[in-house]
């Protein structure tokens, strides 16, 4: 079985590819300029960050670099798309050859362009009288495609690549968090020699769908010995069918043109000077490899939070990495929501002490647990009152203990020695520990000293 | 009221050469107190007070929320604009013939046409005293019409005036350009409408225009260009020729420039497979053609309004280009082209080598008879474009200059730069005017 997929993305940039008007949705045609409803004489200028973020994706699939590009124009009729021609990339995407590797296997990547979306048209009123509306807030917002070659074995897997490249995609240039309903994909199938395409799949969940039915339908289809036609079918989301789609809407003609308003571009330097920050799922393979933790471990600490991955390697900056992730896994994870909405610098050196001193025996696991619940859900200052408390504990401890060294002595071959110094620390303190925290701390620090 | 124009006057003209399909009233004018000139736009020009058709039935009650740039810097230098011009439907003509609206005539005489596409425009150069004309060339539409009126017509190389608020014909090939009776007005304002504009990527790499007088010596004439001239053409040329040596000191050379022949063909390619695309978008649903029956299938509206209000030519021109870009004969037609359109830049850049500029007539024959012109083929009318056609398609700046009079129509010659040179026809242009007297038509009171 093989599977290649074209995606199509947002790119987050604030104006639309061509024009300023506002990517944000909002009132219907309320973002729109003669640019974006192409009007007669009205013209487009390229979004240099659409280009940059377009160059950043296409550099991290691994892609061979045009260092002159240009734009194209394909031509079709429907009334959401104002000039009747979309600006798109055809001879000359900005890149090629690439690949991505997914869990270990390679992913070939054909080519990354992008391309402007046109208008969307909102039918409403009843059947036979409904009318089409369009917005064309939407006309003109870029996008970014990626054709991969048909090297997906499973509809799962399919979905499991769309699902991780949107995980790194996301982070790479910020692709909004609700790309996985809106990811649109159209993908090619074949379970035998010839293949289909499913056109037009809105989000993940309908493309592991329309793929599991297209795997049934073309297997039955062989095992009772028919052919199976090249075609283009669609996927009814309602009825989570895939239904040969009309030929007259698909066969399109689109008579390519370069795009003359844009003219060419050089964009080698241009790409040449982008740094591609790292992404989650490298990430997760570095820190297994830098940290020797399990994949899944690595995996785990990523995906819940770049925070927590950094957090993560701040504690192991002191600490031993085995020590560190049960701490992480256990607490820190079950706090993490509350933790990471108030996530600072302040917030994170004290969640840091709490885990050094836990890993180094100054407190008790749940003491630890208790302190992270604490900073967690408490306001700041009772938080840190709480670790300066308990600091004020050992303290008082220690002043008593280097002051009388025969207690210390005799301590060793006598447990009741300890009292005098549980005596002296309960009336140091005012009361302010329960007898039990003063003898756990004598205890604790009587066995650091030699 | 403004005391740069008398109106009835130019009500007059108007009534009688169908310049303007749209023109100022006697209230804007009166309004006016601070202009210094008037100009005026071809119809395929944004500006704000006036709808903007571009001769074209589907553009109807179209009325742009914008000025188109070089409109808008000749209003900020002083200009009042007087109107929007006459011109063939979306520019798809050589005779201002293929109009949705007026067809203007001749300044010289009413039974011709202007030439074309800014037909209108030349006719406004001409005949109303310290005008400038607004005129778009996309294989020759400001030179033609310039010969035919007896104006100077400037088309300045591609990408030296933005293009923002024109309506497309080519966008590869389209320049904004001046007409005038006088080369002083054209190089006061060129530096006006010039430079670059971020709203059209193609004029933001310009370098600067500085006009100086240089003194103009070595013209080449390609001995291709004078296959098809017309005899009485031939000889007010050959005599202007003349002139230029005996008068000037000016010496020309004949040169042999053999892929100009290509020209026509690479750009009719590529001019209407562009075309074909801009055009696209008039299908009568957001701008223009208000009032259909909106109760049909989109396919079905789009179709009905666009037989219904597309001229003849645009139809011709819509499916030329659609052809020439299908899957099949892109490669054959489309990309061919596109690599003809280097080969000739390539060979103009020698024969600029060693001359300042490349000298031909600008058309083959005089202002024709619309008697004449309804009896041409479409491939005859393609064809008097052969002269005007490869420096647009190369997108080399040129002047078209009055040279002499036959049976009292003009004749116009044509000066083709290298890129940017623009300084240079402006001053070959001010050699030619000091010696040559140029005749005003005799204009209607």
């Amino acid at each position: 079985m093989k599977i290649g997929l074209e995606m199509h993305f947002q790119l987050p940039t604030k104006s639309k590819l061509f024009c300023s008007c506002s990517t944000e949705g909002a009132e219907p045609n309320s973002h729109i300029c003669p640019t974006c409803l192409g009007f007669p004489g009205s013209r487009p200028s390229l979004n240099r960050q659409a280009l940059e973020y377009g160059l950043m994706i296409t550099k991290f699939l691994n892609c061979e670099l045009h260092d002159r590009i240009w734009f194209s124009r394909k031509t079709y009729f429907y009334p959401d798309l104002p000039k009747n021609f979309q600006i798109t990339m055809y001879e000359s995407p900005l890149g090629e050859h690439g690949h991505y590797m997914l869990n270990g296997k390679r992913i070939g990547i054909w080519r990354v362009h992008i391309e402007e979306d046109p208008g969307r048209i909102k039918r409403v009123g009843r059947s036979g009288e409904e009318v089409s509306l369009i917005d064309y807030n939407r006309s003109g917002v870029p996008l970014v495609e990626i054709v991969s070659a048909p090297d997906m074995s499973s509809p799962a897997e399919a979905r499991d690549f769309v699902a991780e490249l949107l995980v790194e995609l996301r982070h790479l240039v910020g692709l909004s968090a609700s790309d996985e309903q809106v990811a649109r994909c159209d993908a090619n199938i074949s379970v035998g020699e010839e293949r289909v395409e499913v056109k037009n799949i809105l989000g993940l969940k309908n493309l592991e769908r329309a793929l599991n039915y297209e795997v049934s339908r073309q297997t039955k289809m062989l095992s009772a010995g028919k052919e199976i036609i090249r075609e283009t079918r669609a996927f009814d989301e309602e009825r989570k069918v895939t239904m040969p789609a009309r030929k007259k809407e698909m066969e399109e003609e689109y008579g390519y043109i370069g795009e003359p308003d844009l003219g060419e571009y050089n964009v080698g330097e241009f790409a040449r000077g982008i740094v591609l920050p790292e992404t989650p799922v490298r990430r997760a393979y570095r820190l297994q490899s830098q940290y020797g933790i399990s994949a899944v471990t690595a995996k785990q600490i990523v995906m819940t939070s770049w925070g927590m991955a950094d957090l993560f390697e701040h504690l192991c900056l002191r600490l031993e990495p085995e020590k560190v992730v049960p701490k992480l896994l256990g607490p820190i994870t079950s706090n993490w929501t509350a933790i990471e909405q108030r996530l600072d610098d302040h917030l994170r050196s004290q969640i840091c002490r709490v885990i050094e001193d836990d890993i180094n025996g100054k407190i008790t696991d749940s003491e630890a647990r208790r302190a992270i619940a604490t900073i967690a859900g408490g306001g700041n200052h009772v938080v840190e009152d709480r670790v300066l408390v308990e600091d004020e504990l050992v303290r008082s401890v220690n002043e008593f203990l280097d002051a009388h060294p025969e207690t210390v002595r005799d301590a060793k071959t006598n447990p009741k020695a300890a009292n005098s110094v549980i005596g002296h620390v309960m009336k140091a303190t005012k009361g302010k520990f329960q007898s039990k925290e003063i003898v756990e701390a004598v205890r604790r620090e009587l066995e650091k000293r030699p | 009221m403004s005391g740069i124009i008398d109106e009835p006057l130019l009500r007059a003209i108007n009534d009688k050469y169908r310049i303007f399909n749209q023109m100022i009233d006697r209230e804007m004018l009166e309004a006016d107190d601070s202009s210094s000139f008037t100009f005026s736009a071809k119809d395929n020009l944004c500006t704000k007070e006036f709808q903007a058709r571009a001769g074209s039935k589907i553009l109807e009650g179209y009325r742009p929320p914008f000025d188109a740039t070089p409109v808008r810097k000749l209003r900020e230098a002083g200009g009042l604009l007087l109107g929007k011009t006459n011109m063939d439907e979306f520019g798809f003509g050589t005779f201002s013939t293929n109009s949705g609206f007026d067809i203007p005539l001749n300044p010289f005489d009413t039974g011709r046409a202007c030439g074309g596409s800014s037909g209108g425009a030349a006719a406004a150069a001409a005949l109303i005293e310290g005008h400038v004309a607004l005129g778009v060339s996309t294989g020759g539409s400001i030179s033609a019409p310039a010969s035919f009126c007896g104006v100077y017509g400037l088309t300045p190389t591609y990408g030296r005036v933005s293009r923002y608020g024109l309506i497309d014909y080519g966008n590869s090939l389209d320049k904004v350009g001046l007409l005038s009776r006088s080369i002083a007005d054209i190089r006061r304002l060129l530096p006006v409408i010039s430079g670059s504009d971020p709203k059209d990527p193609t004029s933001c790499t310009q370098p600067r225009l500085e006009i100086s007088s240089k003194k103009i010596r070595r013209l080449a004439l390609p001995k291709e260009a004078m296959a098809n001239i017309s005899p009485e053409v031939e000889l007010i040329f050959r005599h202007a020729l003349e002139m230029m040596k005996q008068e000037l000191g000016i010496s020309v050379h004949e040169v042999s420039m053999p892929s100009l022949r290509f020209a026509m063909p690479a750009y009719y390619i590529l001019a209407t497979t562009e075309a074909s695309t801009n055009l696209a978008r008039y299908c009568g649903m957001r701008f223009g053609v208000p009032e259909k029956d909106v109760s049909q299938h989109f396919n079905d509206f789009f179709s009905g309004v666009r037989s219904e209000c597309f001229g003849p030519e645009a139809k011709r021109r819509i499916l030329l280009g659609t052809f020439c870009r299908m899957v099949g004969f892109r490669d054959k037609y489309y990309l061919k082209s596109l690599a003809v359109r280097q080969l000739i830049t390539k060979e103009y850049r020698t024969v600029f080598d060693e001359h300042d500029l490349i000298v031909t007539p600008t058309m083959p024959f005089v202002a024709p008879r619309f008697e004449e012109i309804a009896k041409m083929k479409p491939l005859e009318m393609y064809s008097a474009d052969f002269l005007t056609i490869p420096p647009n398609l190369t997108g080399l700046p040129h002047l078209s200059a009055p040279c002499g009079y036959t049976s009292s129509m003009p004749v116009g010659m044509q000066f083709v730069a290298p890129h940017w040179d623009e300084s240079g026809l402006i001053s070959m242009g001010e050699e030619w005017e000091s010696a040559f007297q140029r005749k005003n038509p005799e204009v209607a009171q």
